[in-house]
């Protein structure tokens, strides 16, 4: 018996043996550890494309949020955000208030920041391209966090460990605009020129960065530089005018040759374009009484723009098509139109007309102008109308890049948002032009101090 | 002896092997025995002592063996292939049983006298079996008896209420619904607080949820794969000594569930029919037409929107609008159910099986749903030899249930749409098709019966085993046991019930989750001289877990007639094939001792490796240690005659938590996030490489005593549980990228006592009266947060809750409601809704300015209710007639608070949707005194959508859970017919409730998980009443 006892215990010993340790590592099957992914150059592309869904996410409502919100194109019947934003009765618990998205946007740029050059033996073009659309849209990000709050945490290193600093302060503004132009000079250096095909609308090229260059530097204010970057988006023969009979293709099909980048999406990738603008009175948006008095008489751009058959609801046709009537408040699968030609041309007669170079600005703004079935404006024509040319070319910008997201910033580069908008809701502090941090980003991180106008 | 006795024996001492090195060896070993059988034989009759009746299906069986058979109906057994050394135990359940050695007798008759105790019963315990005398830890066992006297389908809803220290709670009501299980209160965060099951001895897994809506209150019970007509006994393992030997996953308690097997002698067939009706427990107030347009007109003026809106809901002439429908009327009904349970039980001198069978078919009291199963299991135990017993459990469960998405927040919940879709709205279009969808609003009938929601399931849980004994009392156990589950799930919304012209959409996932584990030990039990009991017990198990899941959703199907997405015009979704492992190693020992059964002891360790933490932090180790004493065996007790047994108990030990994403602490980079067709990736997890166990440790003290001839029986048990290390989801700053990374953080204490009476009131030859009684208590309370995960001072724990250090987890927090201001004067003070915004007017809420800064903001929220209840339990009272039987249970719950969700959902107009009838007494005008603000399109000043004290309602409860009422055929009728047993019974469930609740019904609770005790619109429990005839062959 002994014996027996003795082999049984061998056996179990033996059991027990080969269950070695090996046993209880176990990798994701379906997904990657944080440190494992990129280790091909098809990884890298996937880490770059994991960068776009999240500038998806950023942009579905907020693009119209943040750059229309608070300016005098729209009005609204609708509580919360919509509401809050035109009555300049900004909270901290606003939606627009959330970084949360740019900086998972951010966090995804500079993971393909440090690694996709570490897939590629030494120095790729291909690696190039992908970290250059990777800094352009890290720059995107950035770009609309201090425009819209000023300073701002700026990270440029992945977190990968507890150990870092995760509570970062507040930078500010101008590093990170420094940081901005760096990774928008190298995108523009070394983006691809091309893609080929609607791939070029919808993804980073060496255009959309001249683009994004041209708004740095007219917020910068920095004109020359803006001239010199619009001139090589003007001349960069991608892009192209369409005619005005195509020109609400822009929106409602997207992929026009006018189109130098905009954010994809489809039937199930979608936006909040339906809700922002599309159910008349019910939507976020309407169009102001104000925006809708301000068309010059023969503006072809009129009908494509709102429901003009009806005094209510005045749905926003821009982005749907002319006569567009269904109100369901489900998402939209269109895309949105970030930068355009006629934008950049627009931008540059600004930059232009601020160096004195007023013919050039007059040449630029009629282009756009006669597009629209509108005359000639000569500079006397224009003060008279306007006051200025300043406020034709920006007047020009209202109408034409109407509900795109411009208008806002438009007002407060030009610093014109006081004086626009005191006698709409009585906006009157320089400290008020940002947004207030959301509570709970002040929450989560002690060293984030509010924005002094919402202490 | 009872029948669990012969499982206990049969079964258990679960040691399993598996690793095919081993068992191959152990099968060449096997093979060196030979059998020795001694040939005697033995017959004989038992009968009761008291009436000199025979006793039928009494058990004989040779001691320290699992040779054994049972008496027939006269009473007689013959048992062969045993020496004259062996000694017989003869029991029968209620008798006290006898063990009688051979010696020359070749008949043997034995009378058993009737004992009034269950003390002598069995219980399983974690890789064995136990005398329910000598336990020293704090089990609670339901058996087959009480579950037969319920109709539930499945073995939660059976603890429900019967078991001290057990809270259960319906998450739906809906067929196949998923319930949720706290033994002794939450312990962890995000760690999960769902106890550990095991099915004869198979850890099952209970992860199995669906993928399509599988969250929340749609969720399903992962234990309605298991018959309860099955079942032997539940056994809910409370305390560190008797989980520990479970180690990391035994924080939350763990539900041993034991199946029923054969045993020697005739075959024992049973059939059992019932069928039953459902209907709503309760209906709730909606307005009617007319008073829901005055509703929505007041909405409109009190808004006073810049533009002058018509709602089109208002035009009682548009052919869409002129309905009056209370929805509840549509969408309920009385559903049938009905069920077939077949089963044989039995066996020969070596060879004992339990087959049985089971179909069960359920409506549901919503339209369209419905539930049907098919269950089948074989237990067979097989004595090879003297010393080889090899043996299986396995059963097969089929489940198609044809599910109403009676879930969430959107408009395709039914429940939500049923209570807030204005009566208004035509059921069809004057072109006589369904008016599906309108103003945002789903047709709740459409919901139902047009849109596919298809969960079909097959599942096989498996386990065998080889026991063999190697020496007297010491024996080796091996098994092998599996899970298998696999899952189809269909979904289909067809475009009637969209607003857009062929737009439907459908899904289609298939999932298959498989567990499989070995499990080898070695036990060996042994008496020195009379009075020293040994027992130890030593063994390994490897566990393994995958889950892998394809899926695809499709969208423009050509036709809402062809519903597999090879109709889909637009394939989309590729990322819902997934496939995850998760693996665990362990060693565990425990030693037992006892002198003369009055100084008990014991000890459990267990050692657990985990593949979800960090190579550093794999192994955790988990010890227990406990004791009793009969002080009734002393000496200076003996005077007490009233006293029949006393035993203090008191255990302690630590177990653990391991229940986390399978890969958190290496962080995670997921593919799917494309950008059209571009496929992406991008980190999702943050990885944390030191993450570890959450470990709980937990004291308990009891005390059994029984008095009177056990006439009077009180188990009391005071608990202390502290979990630290707990596992928790810390917020970030988002700036980093992640909203959150998993660390081991802070502590949480439970305390409680539990008290258990069993009286037998009444005892007399025709009448016969018992009580159980139990009532638990459990304190729940955060001791500890770290400062960093902090926000003002606490957590917010989802919408409604916040976990802050000295509260319990179930906090609600949110704005304390006042009233309503009768008139703009009555605001004195003039109180801003936010700093900057309008002054409240008549009609507006009165909140609490809490911190009296003139205006309501965030810093305005406060302590407003508490979901866990002060006590909980049930009372069952037994009566026995002659051949009559009848029982009542009554469960209760009181002092737990409910967060109405739905009632904020049906008291908030927002645009156009319907009231509860409490609006008619609104807010109309200046001066009107009221508690019913006035309503306001979308609500601007967030009156009804703040989480508010008003939507908290008290949620206590007494229930007349289960009444059940049965006539037996006498015996005289039986033998002229040769049947066994005739019975006809019929059971009542949820018949009556006595609440303030006014929702549906009080026992809610629509999150699993930390957010307990809300309310949003769950499938409503119903009242359901069966006959049924049970016939045994």
């Amino acid at each position: 018996m002994k014996n027996r006892i003795k082999i049984f215990l061998g056996v179990l010993l033996l059991a027990s043996y080969s269950c070695s340790e090996d046993l209880l590592q176990r990798d994701p099957v379906s997904s990657f550890s944080a440190q494992g992914f990129y280790q091909t150059s098809s990884d890298a592309q996937a880490g770059v494309f994991g960068i776009y869904d999240a500038v998806q996410a950023t942009f579905s409502t907020n693009f119209s949020y943040w750059g229309e919100g608070r300016a005098d194109a729209v009005n609204t019947n609708q509580a919360g955000d919509p509401f809050l934003l035109q009555q300049n009765t900004l909270n901290t618990i606003l939606a627009s208030a959330r970084w949360n998205n740019i900086y998972e946007t951010i966090s995804r740029a500079n993971y393909a920041i440090k690694y996709v050059p570490t897939v590629f033996d030494g120095d790729s073009e291909f690696g190039r391209q992908l970290v250059a659309q990777a800094r352009a849209l890290r720059a995107l990000s950035y770009f609309y966090a201090v425009r819209v709050w000023g300073d701002v945490p700026l990270i440029i290193e992945p977190y990968e460990s507890i150990q870092q600093n995760i509570f970062p302060e507040r930078t500010a503004k101008e590093l990170v605009l420094m940081q901005i132009e760096a990774d928008l000079i190298y995108a523009s250096e070394n983006c691809r020129a091309s893609f080929g095909g609607q791939r070029d609308r919808i993804l980073i090229t060496r255009g959309a960065a001249d683009a994004m260059l041209t708004h740095l530097y007219m917020w910068k204010k920095d004109y020359v530089n803006a001239i010199a970057s619009a001139d090589k988006v003007l001349a960069n023969s991608l892009y192209s005018l369409v005619s005005i009979n195509d020109w609400s293709r822009i929106f409602t099909q997207g992929y026009t040759n006018e189109s130098i980048f905009e954010i994809g999406y489809n039937e199930v990738q979608r936006n909040s374009l339906r809700v922002l603008y599309a159910l008349g009175s019910d939507s976020n948006f309407f169009p102001s009484q104000s925006f809708r008095d301000s068309f010059e008489e023969g503006d072809l751009r009129r009908n494509l723009i709102y429901d003009v058959t009806e005094t209510q609801p005045r749905k926003i046709w821009k982005f749907f098509g002319e006569g567009f009537s269904d109100e369901s408040p489900e998402p939209s699968d269109k895309n949105i139109v970030m930068f355009r030609l006629a934008d950049i041309i627009l931008l540059k007669a600004e930059a232009h007309h601020q160096l004195g170079q007023t013919a050039e600005a007059l040449t630029l703004l009629n282009t756009i102008r006669v597009r629209a079935g509108l005359p000639n404006l000569d500079e006397a024509t224009a003060i008279n109308l306007y006051g200025d040319v300043e406020s034709a070319i920006l007047h020009e910008r209202l109408i034409e890049l109407s509900f795109e997201g411009h208008r806002w910033f438009d007002l407060v580069r030009t610093g014109k948002a006081i004086e626009v908008m005191n006698p709409i809701n009585g906006l009157s502090d320089e400290a008020n032009l940002v947004w207030p941090i959301h509570e709970d980003a002040i929450n989560r991180n002690p060293s984030l101090v509010q924005n002094p106008f919402y202490q | 002896m009872s029948q669990r006795i012969r499982n206990a024996l049969y079964k258990l001492e679960g040691s399993h092997l598996a690793l095919k090195i081993g068992l191959s060896l152990l099968v060449l070993l096997f093979l060196t025995f030979s059998v020795h059988a001694q040939g005697i034989t033995i017959k004989g009759k038992i009968t009761d002592s008291k009436t000199g009746e025979p006793i039928f299906g009494a058990a004989v069986i040779v001691k320290g063996t699992s040779n054994g058979t049972s008496t027939d109906i006269d009473g007689f057994y013959s048992l062969s292939n045993i020496s004259d050394q062996d000694i017989l135990r003869f029991s029968y359940l209620g008798f006290e049983p006898q063990d009688i050695q051979v010696g020359n007798f070749s008949e043997l008759n034995v009378s058993l006298v009737s004992s009034t105790s269950d003390l002598n019963e069995f219980v399983v315990v974690g890789y064995g079996v136990q005398e329910k005398r000598n336990l020293t830890g704090s089990i609670v066992s339901v058996g087959s008896n009480e579950i037969s006297q319920t109709n539930f389908q499945d073995p939660i809803s059976v603890l429900q209420g019967r078991a001290a220290g057990v809270q259960v709670t319906s998450n739906s009501g809906a067929p196949g619904g998923a319930m949720t299980i706290t033994i002794r209160g939450n312990s962890s965060l995000n760690a999960g607080n769902s106890p550990l099951y095991v099915v004869d001895g198979v850890p099952i897994e209970t992860n199995v949820t669906s993928s399509l809506n599988g969250t929340e209150n749609f969720g399903l019970n992962p234990l309605a794969d298991i018959n309860p007509t099955d079942i032997e006994s539940i056994e809910v393992l409370k305390d560190a000594a008797s989980t520990a030997i479970y180690g990391s996953r035994a924080a939350n308690g763990v539900v041993m569930i034991t199946t029923k097997r054969g045993k020697s002698g005739k075959p024992q067939v049973d059939l059992n029919i019932h069928s039953g009706i459902s209907t709503v427990s309760r209906r709730l107030g909606v307005l009617n037409a007319s008073q829901y347009r005055s509703a929505v007109l007041d909405s409109y003026a009190n808004a006073n929107s810049s533009e002058a809106i018509i709602p089109a809901v208002l035009d009682s002439l548009s052919a869409v609008n002129n309905g009056d429908f209370d929805w509840q009327s549509e969408m309920f009904r009385v559903a049938r159910q009905n069920n077939v349970d077949f089963s044989i039980r039995g066996g020969s001198d070596n060879v004992r099986y339990a087959w049985s069978s089971s179909f069960f078919d359920q409506d549901g009291i919503i339209l369209n749903s419905n539930y049907k199963r098919i269950t089948s299991r074989l237990n067979v135990d097989f004595d090879v030899s003297d010393r080889l017993t090899i043996g299986q459990s396995v059963s097969y469960t089929n489940a198609i249930n044809n599910r109403s998405n009676a879930a969430g927040s959107g408009n395709l919940s039914i429940v939500r749409e049923l209570l807030i879709r204005p009566p208004t709205f035509a059921m069809f279009l004057p072109d006589g098709s369904l008016n599906g969808y309108q103003l945002g609003r789903r047709n709740p009938v459409g919901l139902a019966e047009l849109s596919t929601n298809l969960n079909k399931s097959n599942r096989v849980i498996a386990s065998q085993y080889a026991e063999f004994r190697i020496a007297e009392g010491l024996k080796f156990r091996s098994s092998i046991n599996v899970d298998f589950v696999s899952m189809k799930e269909d979904t289909f919304i067809p475009s009637t019930l969209d607003f857009r012209e062929g737009y439907n959409t459908g899904s289609v996932r298939s999932s298959n989750n498989m567990t499989w584990a070995n499990e080898n030990i070695l036990t060996y039990q042994k008496q020195f001289g009379t009075s020293h009991n040994f027992g130890a017990l030593a063994g390994f198990s490897y566990q393994d877990w995958k889950y892998e899941r394809a899926g695809l959703d499709g969208l423009f199907f050509a036709s809402d007639n062809i519903r597999t997405l090879n109709g889909a015009g637009t394939i989309a979704n590729q990322d819902v094939n997934i496939a995850t492992e998760h693996s665990m190693l362990s060693y565990f020992g425990r030693v037992s001792y006892d002198f003369e059964r009055k100084y008990l002891f014991e000890a459990n360790i267990r050692a657990d490796g985990s593949s979800r933490f960090g190579r550093d932090n794999r192994f955790g180790f988990f010890p227990s240690a406990s004791v009793g004493w009969r002080f009734s065996d002393e000496g200076v007790f003996d005077n007490l005659n009233f006293l029949e047994d006393g035993k203090f108990r008191f255990s302690a030990g630590k177990t653990g938590n391991e229940a986390i994403g399978n890969y958190t602490s290496q962080g995670e980079f997921m593919v799917g996030t494309n950008y059209l067709d571009f496929s992406g990736a991008s980190p999702t997890v943050m990885p944390n490489a030191g993450l570890t166990w959450e470990t709980t440790t937990q004291y308990n003290a009891g005390l059994d005593l029984s008095f009177w001839e056990n006439k009077l029986m009180i188990n009391v048990d005071a608990y202390l549980k502290n979990t630290n290390d707990l596992l928790y989801n810390v917020p970030i700053p988002r700036e980093t990228g992640f909203d959150f990374i998993t660390q081991n953080i802070g502590s949480i204490q439970n305390k409680g006592i539990e008290l258990m009476v069993t009286t037998r009131n009444m005892d007399t030859r025709d009448f016969s009266w018992s009580t159980n009684f139990n009532i638990s208590t459990n304190r729940n309370m955060v001791k500890s947060l770290p400062e960093n995960v902090l926000t003002n001072g606490f957590i917010q724990n989802g919408a409604f809750h916040i976990l802050q250090e000295g509260y319990p987890i179930g906090t609600f927090f949110g704005w304390r409601f006042d009233g309503v201001y009768a008139s703009d004067e009555d605001n004195v003070n003039g109180i801003t809704n936010g700093a900057q915004g309008p002054v409240y007017r008549g009609g507006d809420p009165i909140w609490h300015d809490l911190n009296g800064d003139g205006f309501i903001d965030q810093n305005d929220r406060q302590i407003i209710g508490n979901a866990t209840p002060d006590f909980f339990g049930g009372i069952n009272n037994d009566f026995t007639y002659k051949n009559f039987s009848l029982s009542l249970f009554f469960q209760f719950s009181y002092g737990n608070d409910i967060y109405s969700e739905i009632n904020h959902q049906r008291n908030s107009i927002v645009r156009y949707n319907n009231l509860s009838t409490d609006a008619l007494n609104r807010w109309r005008q200046q001066g009107d005194i009221t508690d019913y603000p006035k309503p306001v399109r979308d609500d601007p000043l967030q009156s009804m959508s703040r989480i508010q004290s008003r939507w908290v309602e008290d949620g206590s409860y007494i229930k007349l859970k289960n009444v059940h009422f049965r006539y037996s055929l006498p015996n005289k009728i039986l033998e002229r017919w040769k049947i066994s047993k005739l019975d006809a019974y019929v059971t009542a469930t949820n018949l009556i409730t006595w609440t303030n609740y006014t929702g549906y019904d009080p026992d809610v609770n629509s999150f699993s998980g930390l957010r307990v005790g809300v309310d949003q619109g769950s499938y409503p429990q119903s009242r359901t009443i069966i006959l049924g005839l049970n016939i045994g062959l």
